[in-house]
Protein backbone atom coordinates (compact mmCIF):
# COMPACT_ATOMS: atom_id res chain seq x y z
CA UNK A 1 0.00 0.00 0.00
CA UNK A 2 2.79 2.40 0.92
CA UNK A 3 4.40 1.81 -2.51
CA UNK A 4 1.20 2.85 -4.23
CA UNK A 5 1.00 5.97 -2.10
CA UNK A 6 4.55 7.02 -2.99
CA UNK A 7 3.92 6.18 -6.65
CA UNK A 8 0.91 8.48 -6.65
CA UNK A 9 2.92 11.21 -4.98
CA UNK A 10 5.53 11.14 -7.77
CA UNK A 11 3.17 13.28 -9.86
CA UNK A 12 2.62 16.76 -8.40
CA UNK A 13 -0.85 17.47 -6.99
CA UNK A 14 -1.46 20.34 -9.43
CA UNK A 15 -1.30 17.94 -12.34
CA UNK A 16 -4.00 15.72 -10.82
CA UNK A 17 -6.11 18.80 -10.22
CA UNK A 18 -5.76 20.01 -13.81
CA UNK A 19 -6.36 16.57 -15.31
CA UNK A 20 -9.47 15.94 -13.27
CA UNK A 21 -10.83 19.42 -14.00
CA UNK A 22 -10.25 18.74 -17.69
CA UNK A 23 -12.07 15.42 -17.50
CA UNK A 24 -14.87 17.03 -15.50
CA UNK A 25 -15.25 19.79 -18.09
CA UNK A 26 -15.24 17.31 -20.98
CA UNK A 27 -17.95 15.33 -19.23
CA UNK A 28 -19.97 18.45 -18.45
CA UNK A 29 -19.82 19.85 -21.97
CA UNK A 30 -20.58 16.43 -23.40
CA UNK A 31 -23.61 16.00 -21.16
CA UNK A 32 -24.93 19.40 -22.23
CA UNK A 33 -24.14 19.20 -25.95
CA UNK A 34 -24.55 15.61 -27.11
CA UNK A 35 -27.97 14.49 -28.30
CA UNK A 36 -27.58 10.74 -27.96
CA UNK A 37 -28.83 9.74 -24.51
CA UNK A 38 -26.38 6.86 -24.09
CA UNK A 39 -23.44 9.18 -24.74
CA UNK A 40 -24.90 11.64 -22.23
CA UNK A 41 -24.96 8.89 -19.60
CA UNK A 42 -21.33 8.07 -20.44
CA UNK A 43 -20.44 11.75 -20.00
CA UNK A 44 -22.08 11.74 -16.57
CA UNK A 45 -19.94 8.73 -15.64
CA UNK A 46 -16.87 10.61 -16.85
CA UNK A 47 -17.71 13.47 -14.50
CA UNK A 48 -18.03 11.10 -11.55
CA UNK A 49 -14.78 9.33 -12.43
CA UNK A 50 -12.85 12.58 -12.67
CA UNK A 51 -13.96 13.18 -9.08
CA UNK A 52 -12.73 9.70 -8.16
CA UNK A 53 -9.29 10.44 -9.61
CA UNK A 54 -9.00 13.64 -7.62
CA UNK A 55 -10.16 11.90 -4.44
CA UNK A 56 -7.48 9.22 -4.74
CA UNK A 57 -4.79 11.85 -5.33
CA UNK A 58 -5.91 13.92 -2.33
CA UNK A 59 -6.16 10.81 -0.23
CA UNK A 60 -2.57 9.82 -1.04
CA UNK A 61 -1.27 13.34 -0.37
CA UNK A 62 -3.06 13.56 2.97
CA UNK A 63 -2.14 9.91 3.86
CA UNK A 64 -5.79 9.54 4.83
CA UNK A 65 -7.72 6.43 3.74
CA UNK A 66 -11.07 8.24 3.99
CA UNK A 67 -10.84 9.51 0.42
CA UNK A 68 -10.40 6.01 -0.96
CA UNK A 69 -13.42 4.76 0.99
CA UNK A 70 -15.40 7.59 -0.58
CA UNK A 71 -14.27 6.37 -4.02
CA UNK A 72 -15.88 3.01 -3.32
CA UNK A 73 -19.10 4.70 -2.28
CA UNK A 74 -19.11 6.84 -5.42
CA UNK A 75 -18.57 3.80 -7.65
CA UNK A 76 -21.36 1.94 -5.88
CA UNK A 77 -23.82 4.80 -6.07
CA UNK A 78 -22.89 5.53 -9.69
CA UNK A 79 -23.62 1.91 -10.55
CA UNK A 80 -27.01 2.09 -8.82
CA UNK A 81 -27.80 5.37 -10.53
CA UNK A 82 -26.87 4.15 -13.99
CA UNK A 83 -28.93 1.00 -13.46
CA UNK A 84 -31.98 3.13 -12.82
CA UNK A 85 -31.10 5.50 -15.65
CA UNK A 86 -30.72 2.72 -18.20
CA UNK A 87 -33.99 1.14 -17.06
CA UNK A 88 -35.75 4.45 -17.66
CA UNK A 89 -34.02 4.69 -21.03
CA UNK A 90 -35.29 1.23 -22.00
CA UNK A 91 -38.81 2.36 -21.11
CA UNK A 92 -38.36 5.48 -23.20
CA UNK A 93 -37.00 3.46 -26.12
CA UNK A 94 -40.00 1.13 -26.00
CA UNK A 95 -42.44 4.03 -26.05
CA UNK A 96 -40.78 6.32 -28.60
CA UNK A 97 -38.42 3.96 -30.47
CA UNK A 98 -35.52 6.38 -30.22
CA UNK A 99 -32.66 7.31 -27.89
CA UNK A 100 -32.42 10.91 -29.05
CA UNK A 101 -32.59 13.76 -26.55
CA UNK A 102 -34.89 15.74 -28.88
CA UNK A 103 -37.60 13.21 -28.10
CA UNK A 104 -37.85 14.81 -24.68
CA UNK A 105 -39.99 17.75 -25.73
CA UNK A 106 -43.49 16.99 -24.52
CA UNK A 107 -43.19 19.05 -21.36
CA UNK A 108 -42.69 22.73 -22.07
CA UNK A 109 -43.48 26.02 -20.36
CA UNK B 1 -30.90 5.09 14.57
CA UNK B 2 -33.71 2.72 15.47
CA UNK B 3 -36.09 4.90 13.43
CA UNK B 4 -33.78 4.66 10.40
CA UNK B 5 -33.67 0.87 10.71
CA UNK B 6 -37.41 0.68 11.30
CA UNK B 7 -38.23 2.60 8.11
CA UNK B 8 -35.73 0.64 6.01
CA UNK B 9 -37.10 -2.70 7.25
CA UNK B 10 -40.62 -1.38 6.78
CA UNK B 11 -39.83 -0.74 3.12
CA UNK B 12 -38.72 -4.34 2.63
CA UNK B 13 -41.77 -5.59 4.54
CA UNK B 14 -44.05 -3.57 2.28
CA UNK B 15 -42.36 -5.13 -0.76
CA UNK B 16 -43.13 -8.59 0.67
CA UNK B 17 -46.76 -7.59 1.24
CA UNK B 18 -46.90 -6.71 -2.44
CA UNK B 19 -45.39 -10.09 -3.31
CA UNK B 20 -48.21 -11.86 -1.44
CA UNK B 21 -50.94 -9.65 -2.97
CA UNK B 22 -52.00 -7.97 0.25
CA UNK B 23 -52.80 -4.68 -1.43
CA UNK B 24 -55.26 -3.47 1.18
CA UNK B 25 -52.65 -3.85 3.93
CA UNK B 26 -50.04 -1.62 2.30
CA UNK B 27 -51.20 1.81 3.46
CA UNK B 28 -52.13 0.75 7.03
CA UNK B 29 -48.85 -1.10 7.59
CA UNK B 30 -46.78 1.79 6.18
CA UNK B 31 -48.64 4.34 8.28
CA UNK B 32 -48.23 2.22 11.43
CA UNK B 33 -44.51 1.99 10.73
CA UNK B 34 -44.28 5.75 10.27
CA UNK B 35 -46.13 6.29 13.56
CA UNK B 36 -43.64 3.93 15.20
CA UNK B 37 -40.74 5.94 13.75
CA UNK B 38 -42.31 9.15 15.01
CA UNK B 39 -42.66 7.62 18.49
CA UNK B 40 -38.98 6.62 18.40
CA UNK B 41 -37.99 10.13 17.37
CA UNK B 42 -40.14 11.73 20.06
CA UNK B 43 -38.76 9.45 22.76
CA UNK B 44 -35.26 10.57 21.77
CA UNK B 45 -36.15 14.25 21.62
CA UNK B 46 -33.62 16.69 23.12
CA UNK B 47 -30.93 14.01 23.22
CA UNK B 48 -27.99 14.37 20.85
CA UNK B 49 -27.12 10.92 19.52
CA UNK B 50 -23.98 10.35 17.53
CA UNK B 51 -24.18 7.44 15.14
CA UNK B 52 -22.08 5.63 12.55
CA UNK B 53 -18.79 6.78 14.04
CA UNK B 54 -19.94 10.39 14.40
CA UNK B 55 -21.07 10.78 10.80
CA UNK B 56 -24.74 11.23 11.72
CA UNK B 57 -26.02 13.18 14.68
CA UNK B 58 -29.65 13.43 15.73
CA UNK B 59 -30.16 16.80 17.38
CA UNK B 60 -33.37 18.66 18.26
CA UNK B 61 -33.14 20.37 14.84
CA UNK B 62 -32.98 17.15 12.83
CA UNK B 63 -35.58 15.35 14.94
CA UNK B 64 -38.00 18.23 14.41
CA UNK B 65 -37.52 17.98 10.65
CA UNK B 66 -37.73 14.18 10.71
CA UNK B 67 -41.04 14.18 12.57
CA UNK B 68 -42.37 16.76 10.11
CA UNK B 69 -41.36 14.63 7.13
CA UNK B 70 -42.86 11.50 8.69
CA UNK B 71 -46.19 13.31 9.31
CA UNK B 72 -46.35 14.54 5.72
CA UNK B 73 -45.46 11.09 4.37
CA UNK B 74 -48.21 9.55 6.51
CA UNK B 75 -50.72 12.06 5.09
CA UNK B 76 -49.55 11.17 1.57
CA UNK B 77 -50.02 7.46 2.34
CA UNK B 78 -53.57 8.10 3.59
CA UNK B 79 -54.22 9.73 0.23
CA UNK B 80 -52.38 6.87 -1.49
CA UNK B 81 -54.89 4.25 -0.34
CA UNK B 82 -57.43 6.05 -2.52
CA UNK B 83 -55.05 7.19 -5.29
CA UNK B 84 -53.83 3.65 -5.98
CA UNK B 85 -57.26 2.04 -5.50
CA UNK B 86 -57.72 1.44 -9.24
CA UNK B 87 -54.15 0.38 -9.92
CA UNK B 88 -53.64 -3.38 -9.81
CA UNK B 89 -49.89 -3.83 -10.25
CA UNK B 90 -46.74 -2.43 -8.66
CA UNK B 91 -48.51 -0.60 -5.85
CA UNK B 92 -46.28 -2.02 -3.11
CA UNK B 93 -43.17 -0.79 -4.92
CA UNK B 94 -44.46 2.78 -4.86
CA UNK B 95 -44.91 2.71 -1.09
CA UNK B 96 -41.58 0.98 -0.55
CA UNK B 97 -39.67 3.44 -2.75
CA UNK B 98 -41.22 6.38 -0.94
CA UNK B 99 -40.18 4.87 2.39
CA UNK B 100 -36.61 4.32 1.14
CA UNK B 101 -36.53 7.88 -0.10
CA UNK B 102 -37.68 9.05 3.32
CA UNK B 103 -34.68 7.30 4.90
CA UNK B 104 -32.45 9.45 2.68
CA UNK B 105 -34.34 12.47 3.96
CA UNK B 106 -33.69 11.44 7.57
CA UNK B 107 -29.96 11.18 6.84
CA UNK B 108 -29.93 14.59 5.14
CA UNK B 109 -31.35 16.35 8.19
CA UNK B 110 -28.72 14.90 10.48
CA UNK B 111 -25.43 14.41 8.63
CA UNK B 112 -22.20 15.70 10.12
CA UNK B 113 -19.92 14.25 7.46
CA UNK B 114 -19.98 15.19 3.78
CA UNK B 115 -19.85 11.49 2.94
CA UNK B 116 -23.28 11.13 4.53
CA UNK B 117 -24.47 14.25 2.70
CA UNK B 118 -23.66 12.57 -0.61
CA UNK B 119 -25.18 9.23 0.40
CA UNK B 120 -28.28 10.89 1.85
CA UNK B 121 -28.92 12.84 -1.35
CA UNK B 122 -28.53 9.71 -3.44
CA UNK B 123 -30.82 7.62 -1.23
CA UNK B 124 -33.36 10.42 -1.46
CA UNK B 125 -33.06 10.85 -5.23
CA UNK B 126 -32.65 7.41 -6.80
CA UNK B 127 -36.09 6.12 -5.68
CA UNK B 128 -37.59 9.38 -6.93
CA UNK B 129 -36.22 8.86 -10.44
CA UNK B 130 -38.19 5.62 -10.54
CA UNK B 131 -41.28 7.07 -8.87
CA UNK B 132 -41.46 9.97 -11.33
CA UNK B 133 -41.75 7.39 -14.12
CA UNK B 134 -44.54 5.60 -12.27
CA UNK B 135 -46.99 5.71 -15.19
CA UNK B 136 -45.10 3.39 -17.49
CA UNK B 137 -47.24 3.92 -20.59
CA UNK B 138 -47.36 7.70 -20.31
CA UNK B 139 -44.73 9.47 -22.40
CA UNK B 140 -44.91 12.52 -20.15
CA UNK B 141 -44.14 10.43 -17.12
CA UNK B 142 -41.20 8.76 -18.93
CA UNK B 143 -39.87 12.12 -19.91
CA UNK B 144 -40.24 13.59 -16.42
CA UNK B 145 -38.44 10.61 -14.97
CA UNK B 146 -35.58 10.82 -17.43
CA UNK B 147 -35.15 14.59 -17.10
CA UNK B 148 -35.06 14.25 -13.34
CA UNK B 149 -32.49 11.46 -13.63
CA UNK B 150 -30.22 13.41 -15.98
CA UNK B 151 -30.28 16.68 -14.06
CA UNK B 152 -30.12 14.83 -10.75
CA UNK B 153 -26.94 12.97 -11.66
CA UNK B 154 -25.53 16.12 -13.20
CA UNK B 155 -26.00 18.00 -9.94
CA UNK B 156 -24.61 15.05 -7.97
CA UNK B 157 -21.39 15.31 -9.97
CA UNK B 158 -21.11 18.99 -9.01
CA UNK B 159 -21.80 18.20 -5.38
CA UNK B 160 -19.12 15.50 -5.42
CA UNK B 161 -16.58 17.81 -7.04
CA UNK B 162 -17.22 20.33 -4.29
CA UNK B 163 -16.94 17.74 -1.54
CA UNK B 164 -13.67 16.49 -3.03
CA UNK B 165 -12.13 19.95 -3.19
CA UNK B 166 -13.10 20.63 0.41
CA UNK B 167 -11.68 17.22 1.37
CA UNK B 168 -8.45 18.20 -0.38
CA UNK B 169 -8.21 21.25 1.85
CA UNK B 170 -8.85 19.59 5.18
CA UNK B 171 -8.05 15.90 4.73
CA UNK B 172 -11.36 14.95 6.33
CA UNK B 173 -15.00 14.74 5.31
CA UNK B 174 -16.16 15.87 8.72
CA UNK B 175 -17.99 19.19 8.86
CA UNK B 176 -16.22 20.11 12.11
CA UNK B 177 -12.86 19.82 10.35
CA UNK B 178 -14.15 22.05 7.57
CA UNK B 179 -15.43 24.62 10.07
CA UNK B 180 -12.08 24.61 11.91
CA UNK B 181 -10.21 25.06 8.62
CA UNK B 182 -12.44 27.93 7.50
CA UNK B 183 -12.11 29.65 10.86
CA UNK B 184 -8.30 29.46 10.66
CA UNK B 185 -7.91 30.69 7.06
CA UNK B 186 -10.40 33.58 7.17
CA UNK B 187 -11.27 34.74 3.65
CA UNK B 188 -10.13 31.49 2.07
CA UNK B 189 -8.36 30.66 -1.17
CA UNK B 190 -9.50 29.67 -4.63
CA UNK B 191 -9.85 25.96 -3.94
CA UNK B 192 -12.03 26.63 -0.91
CA UNK B 193 -14.27 29.03 -2.82
CA UNK B 194 -14.61 26.61 -5.71
CA UNK B 195 -15.42 23.78 -3.32
CA UNK B 196 -18.12 25.78 -1.55
CA UNK B 197 -19.49 26.98 -4.87
CA UNK B 198 -19.78 23.45 -6.28
CA UNK B 199 -21.47 22.06 -3.16
CA UNK B 200 -23.95 24.94 -3.10
CA UNK B 201 -24.65 24.37 -6.80
CA UNK B 202 -25.42 20.71 -6.14
CA UNK B 203 -27.74 21.57 -3.25
CA UNK B 204 -29.42 24.40 -5.19
CA UNK B 205 -30.33 21.89 -7.90
CA UNK B 206 -32.06 19.71 -5.31
CA UNK B 207 -34.14 22.51 -3.80
CA UNK B 208 -34.95 23.97 -7.24
CA UNK B 209 -33.31 27.38 -6.95
CA UNK B 210 -32.98 29.54 -10.07
CA UNK B 211 -30.93 29.13 -12.35
CA UNK B 212 -31.06 25.41 -11.54
CA UNK B 213 -34.84 25.14 -11.58
CA UNK B 214 -35.48 23.93 -15.14
CA UNK B 215 -36.39 20.43 -14.09
CA UNK B 216 -38.97 21.55 -11.50
CA UNK B 217 -42.01 22.39 -13.69
CA UNK B 218 -41.39 19.54 -16.14
CA UNK B 219 -40.95 16.90 -13.47
CA UNK B 220 -43.88 18.16 -11.37
CA UNK B 221 -46.13 18.08 -14.42
CA UNK B 222 -45.05 14.70 -15.75
CA UNK B 223 -44.85 12.73 -12.51
CA UNK B 224 -47.96 11.07 -11.02
CA UNK B 225 -49.67 13.53 -8.65
CA UNK B 226 -48.90 11.52 -5.53
CA UNK B 227 -45.20 11.56 -6.38
CA UNK B 228 -45.41 15.28 -7.14
CA UNK B 229 -46.73 15.82 -3.61
CA UNK B 230 -43.85 13.81 -2.19
CA UNK B 231 -41.32 15.77 -4.26
CA UNK B 232 -42.64 19.18 -3.40
CA UNK B 233 -42.97 18.48 0.33
CA UNK B 234 -40.66 15.86 1.82
CA UNK B 235 -37.82 16.42 -0.65
CA UNK B 236 -38.00 20.16 -0.13
CA UNK B 237 -37.88 19.79 3.66
CA UNK B 238 -34.91 17.44 3.45
CA UNK B 239 -33.14 19.60 0.87
CA UNK B 240 -33.41 22.74 2.93
CA UNK B 241 -32.39 20.97 6.12
CA UNK B 242 -29.27 19.72 4.35
CA UNK B 243 -28.63 23.15 2.84
CA UNK B 244 -28.97 24.80 6.23
CA UNK B 245 -26.64 22.35 7.97
CA UNK B 246 -23.97 22.95 5.36
CA UNK B 247 -24.36 26.75 5.29
CA UNK B 248 -24.49 26.96 9.06
CA UNK B 249 -21.31 25.01 9.65
CA UNK B 250 -19.30 26.98 7.10
CA UNK B 251 -20.43 30.25 8.71
CA UNK B 252 -20.92 31.58 5.15
CA UNK B 253 -17.77 33.47 4.11
CA UNK B 254 -18.20 36.56 1.93
CA UNK B 255 -17.59 34.77 -1.36
CA UNK B 256 -20.36 32.29 -0.59
CA UNK B 257 -22.66 35.06 0.63
CA UNK B 258 -22.35 36.85 -2.74
CA UNK B 259 -23.41 33.69 -4.59
CA UNK B 260 -26.28 33.12 -2.18
CA UNK B 261 -27.57 36.67 -2.68
CA UNK B 262 -27.61 36.15 -6.44
CA UNK B 263 -29.39 32.80 -6.05
CA UNK B 264 -31.98 34.33 -3.72
CA UNK B 265 -32.70 37.34 -5.93
CA UNK B 266 -32.99 35.21 -9.08
CA UNK B 267 -35.19 32.61 -7.39
CA UNK B 268 -37.58 35.18 -5.89
CA UNK B 269 -37.89 37.05 -9.16
CA UNK B 270 -38.13 34.21 -11.69
CA UNK B 271 -40.32 31.93 -9.56
CA UNK B 272 -42.98 34.53 -8.89
CA UNK B 273 -42.97 36.25 -12.29
CA UNK B 274 -43.22 33.08 -14.37
CA UNK B 275 -45.93 31.72 -12.06
CA UNK B 276 -48.13 34.64 -13.13
CA UNK B 277 -48.42 33.21 -16.65
CA UNK B 278 -49.27 29.61 -15.71
CA UNK B 279 -52.66 28.13 -16.50
CA UNK B 280 -51.69 24.51 -15.86
CA UNK B 281 -52.22 23.82 -12.16
CA UNK B 282 -49.24 21.51 -11.65
CA UNK B 283 -46.88 23.94 -13.38
CA UNK B 284 -48.34 26.78 -11.31
CA UNK B 285 -47.59 24.79 -8.16
CA UNK B 286 -44.09 24.05 -9.50
CA UNK B 287 -43.28 27.73 -9.98
CA UNK B 288 -44.89 28.48 -6.65
CA UNK B 289 -42.53 25.88 -5.19
CA UNK B 290 -39.58 27.69 -6.82
CA UNK B 291 -40.88 30.97 -5.41
CA UNK B 292 -41.11 29.50 -1.92
CA UNK B 293 -37.55 28.23 -2.34
CA UNK B 294 -36.65 31.88 -2.82
CA UNK B 295 -38.14 32.88 0.53
CA UNK B 296 -36.41 29.94 2.21
CA UNK B 297 -33.09 30.94 0.62
CA UNK B 298 -33.64 34.43 2.04
CA UNK B 299 -33.86 32.81 5.48
CA UNK B 300 -30.64 30.89 4.79
CA UNK B 301 -28.96 34.11 3.70
CA UNK B 302 -29.33 35.56 7.18
CA UNK B 303 -26.83 33.02 8.43
CA UNK B 304 -24.13 35.33 7.02
CA UNK B 305 -22.13 36.79 9.86
CA UNK B 306 -23.27 34.32 12.50
CA UNK B 307 -20.60 32.36 14.29
CA UNK B 308 -20.56 28.80 12.93
CA UNK B 309 -23.31 26.64 14.40
CA UNK B 310 -25.37 29.46 15.96
CA UNK B 311 -28.31 29.62 13.61
CA UNK B 312 -30.95 28.02 15.83
CA UNK B 313 -33.54 30.71 15.05
CA UNK B 314 -32.99 30.21 11.33
CA UNK B 315 -33.33 26.45 11.70
CA UNK B 316 -36.62 26.89 13.51
CA UNK B 317 -37.95 29.30 10.89
CA UNK B 318 -36.99 26.91 8.08
CA UNK B 319 -38.74 24.07 9.88
CA UNK B 320 -41.92 26.06 10.42
CA UNK B 321 -41.92 27.41 6.85
CA UNK B 322 -41.30 24.09 5.10
CA UNK B 323 -43.75 22.19 7.29
CA UNK B 324 -46.65 24.60 6.82
CA UNK B 325 -45.87 24.92 3.11
CA UNK B 326 -45.93 21.12 2.87
CA UNK B 327 -49.30 20.87 4.66
CA UNK B 328 -50.91 23.38 2.28
CA UNK B 329 -49.36 21.79 -0.82
CA UNK B 330 -50.45 18.29 0.17
CA UNK B 331 -54.04 19.36 0.67
CA UNK B 332 -54.17 21.33 -2.57
CA UNK B 333 -52.76 18.50 -4.67
CA UNK B 334 -55.34 16.11 -3.20
CA UNK B 335 -58.10 18.57 -4.12
CA UNK B 336 -56.48 18.82 -7.57
CA UNK B 337 -56.75 15.04 -7.99
CA UNK B 338 -60.41 15.13 -6.95
CA UNK B 339 -61.12 17.95 -9.43
CA UNK B 340 -59.10 16.23 -12.16
CA UNK B 341 -61.20 13.09 -11.80
CA UNK B 342 -64.40 15.16 -11.98
CA UNK B 343 -63.19 16.78 -15.22
CA UNK B 344 -62.03 13.65 -17.08
CA UNK B 345 -58.30 14.18 -16.55
CA UNK B 346 -58.00 17.87 -17.44
CA UNK B 347 -55.22 19.58 -15.48
CA UNK B 348 -55.81 23.32 -15.97
CA UNK B 349 -56.74 25.78 -13.27
CA UNK B 350 -60.37 25.96 -14.39
CA UNK B 351 -61.04 22.38 -13.27
CA UNK B 352 -61.73 23.80 -9.82
CA UNK B 353 -64.87 25.52 -11.12
CA UNK B 354 -67.98 24.55 -9.24
CA UNK B 355 -66.17 23.21 -6.20
CA UNK B 356 -67.87 25.71 -3.91
CA UNK B 357 -71.32 24.89 -5.27
CA UNK B 358 -70.80 21.15 -4.92
CA UNK B 359 -68.63 20.83 -1.80
CA UNK B 360 -68.62 24.09 0.22
CA UNK B 361 -66.42 22.73 3.02
CA UNK B 362 -63.70 21.56 0.63
CA UNK B 363 -63.83 24.92 -1.16
CA UNK B 364 -63.26 26.68 2.16
CA UNK B 365 -60.36 24.31 2.84
CA UNK B 366 -58.91 25.21 -0.57
CA UNK B 367 -59.34 28.89 0.28
CA UNK B 368 -57.46 28.46 3.57
CA UNK B 369 -54.60 26.60 1.93
CA UNK B 370 -54.24 29.03 -0.99
CA UNK B 371 -54.27 31.96 1.41
CA UNK B 372 -51.61 30.22 3.47
CA UNK B 373 -49.40 29.80 0.40
CA UNK B 374 -50.01 33.44 -0.48
CA UNK B 375 -49.16 34.54 3.07
CA UNK B 376 -52.37 36.21 4.23
CA UNK B 377 -52.60 36.90 8.00
CA UNK B 378 -54.28 34.32 10.26
CA UNK B 379 -52.76 31.49 8.21
CA UNK B 380 -49.47 29.74 8.84
CA UNK B 381 -47.99 31.00 5.57
CA UNK B 382 -48.16 34.58 6.87
CA UNK B 383 -46.31 33.78 10.09
CA UNK B 384 -43.69 31.86 8.12
CA UNK B 385 -43.01 34.71 5.70
CA UNK B 386 -43.14 37.22 8.56
CA UNK B 387 -40.47 35.30 10.45
CA UNK B 388 -38.27 35.11 7.35
CA UNK B 389 -38.54 38.85 6.70
CA UNK B 390 -37.90 39.62 10.36
CA UNK B 391 -34.72 37.51 10.30
CA UNK B 392 -33.58 39.12 7.04
CA UNK B 393 -34.13 42.69 8.29
CA UNK B 394 -32.40 41.82 11.55
CA UNK B 395 -29.38 40.60 9.58
CA UNK B 396 -29.30 43.78 7.51
CA UNK B 397 -30.47 42.51 4.10
CA UNK B 398 -32.88 45.40 3.57
CA UNK B 399 -32.91 45.53 -0.24
CA UNK B 400 -33.32 41.79 -0.66
CA UNK B 401 -36.13 41.82 1.91
CA UNK B 402 -37.86 44.61 0.03
CA UNK B 403 -37.79 42.51 -3.14
CA UNK B 404 -39.08 39.57 -1.09
CA UNK B 405 -42.05 41.59 0.17
CA UNK B 406 -42.84 42.81 -3.35
CA UNK B 407 -42.69 39.27 -4.67
CA UNK B 408 -44.92 38.03 -1.85
CA UNK B 409 -47.50 40.63 -2.93
CA UNK B 410 -47.14 39.50 -6.55
CA UNK B 411 -47.63 35.93 -5.34
CA UNK B 412 -51.05 36.76 -3.90
CA UNK B 413 -52.28 37.48 -7.44
CA UNK B 414 -51.72 34.07 -8.96
CA UNK B 415 -53.08 32.20 -5.94
CA UNK B 416 -56.21 34.39 -5.94
CA UNK B 417 -56.70 33.59 -9.64
CA UNK B 418 -57.13 29.92 -8.73
CA UNK B 419 -59.24 30.74 -5.67
CA UNK B 420 -61.56 32.67 -7.98
CA UNK B 421 -62.05 29.52 -10.07
CA UNK B 422 -63.03 27.61 -6.93
CA UNK B 423 -65.93 29.99 -6.29
CA UNK B 424 -67.10 30.25 -9.91
CA UNK B 425 -70.31 28.33 -10.59
CA UNK B 426 -70.26 26.73 -14.05
CA UNK B 427 -73.41 26.37 -16.11
CA UNK B 428 -73.48 22.62 -15.78
CA UNK B 429 -72.89 21.42 -12.23
CA UNK B 430 -69.79 19.23 -11.86
CA UNK B 431 -69.94 16.09 -9.72
CA UNK B 432 -66.98 15.86 -7.36
CA UNK B 433 -66.53 12.42 -5.82
CA UNK B 434 -64.66 12.57 -2.52
CA UNK B 435 -63.75 9.48 -0.56
CA UNK B 436 -64.07 9.91 3.23
CA UNK B 437 -60.35 9.44 3.82
CA UNK B 438 -59.44 12.18 1.33
CA UNK B 439 -61.98 14.47 2.96
CA UNK B 440 -60.31 13.88 6.32
CA UNK B 441 -56.78 14.46 4.98
CA UNK B 442 -57.76 17.70 3.20
CA UNK B 443 -59.52 18.91 6.34
CA UNK B 444 -56.49 18.05 8.48
CA UNK B 445 -54.23 20.04 6.14
CA UNK B 446 -56.53 23.07 6.02
CA UNK B 447 -57.24 23.12 9.75
CA UNK B 448 -53.52 22.52 10.32
CA UNK B 449 -52.45 25.67 8.46
CA UNK B 450 -55.08 27.73 10.31
CA UNK B 451 -54.24 26.37 13.75
CA UNK B 452 -50.50 26.77 13.17
CA UNK B 453 -51.17 30.28 11.94
CA UNK B 454 -52.94 31.21 15.15
CA UNK B 455 -50.61 29.30 17.50
CA UNK B 456 -47.21 29.24 15.76
CA UNK B 457 -45.62 27.85 18.91
CA UNK B 458 -47.07 24.39 18.26
CA UNK B 459 -44.32 23.41 15.79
Amino acid sequence: MENVMTAIRVVPLDHYLILSFLLFSIGMVGALVRRNIIIVIMCLELMLNSVNLLLVAFSAYHSDPGGQIMVFFIMLVAAAEVTVGLAILVLLKRNTDSVDMNQLNRLKW
Amino acid sequence: MSALILISVLGVLVLYLGLFDKKSWLAPVSILGLLGAMALFISGYHIDHELLGGMVEFSAFSIGFNIGMAIITALIFFFGSDYYARQEHHVAEQYALMLFSLVGGFILTSYTSMLMLFIGIEILSIPLYILAGGKKQSLRSNEASFKYFLLGSFSTAFLLMGITLLYGLTGSFHLEALAAHMASTGTGDMVQNFGLFFVVTGLAFKVGAVPFHFWVPDVYQGAPTLVTIFMSTVVKMAGFAAFFRFIDITGMPDALARIMVLLTLATLLVGNVIALKQTHFKRLMAYSSVAHSGFLLLALLTDHGHAAGHGDAIGHTLHYYTFTYSLATTGLFILFTIAKRANNGAEHNNIFQGLFAAKPWLALCALAMFLSLAGIPLTAGFIAKYQVFLLAIGAGWLKVTLLGVLMALLGIYYYIMVVREVFVTPEEPVRFEVSPLNWVVVSVCAVGVLVLGVWPGLV
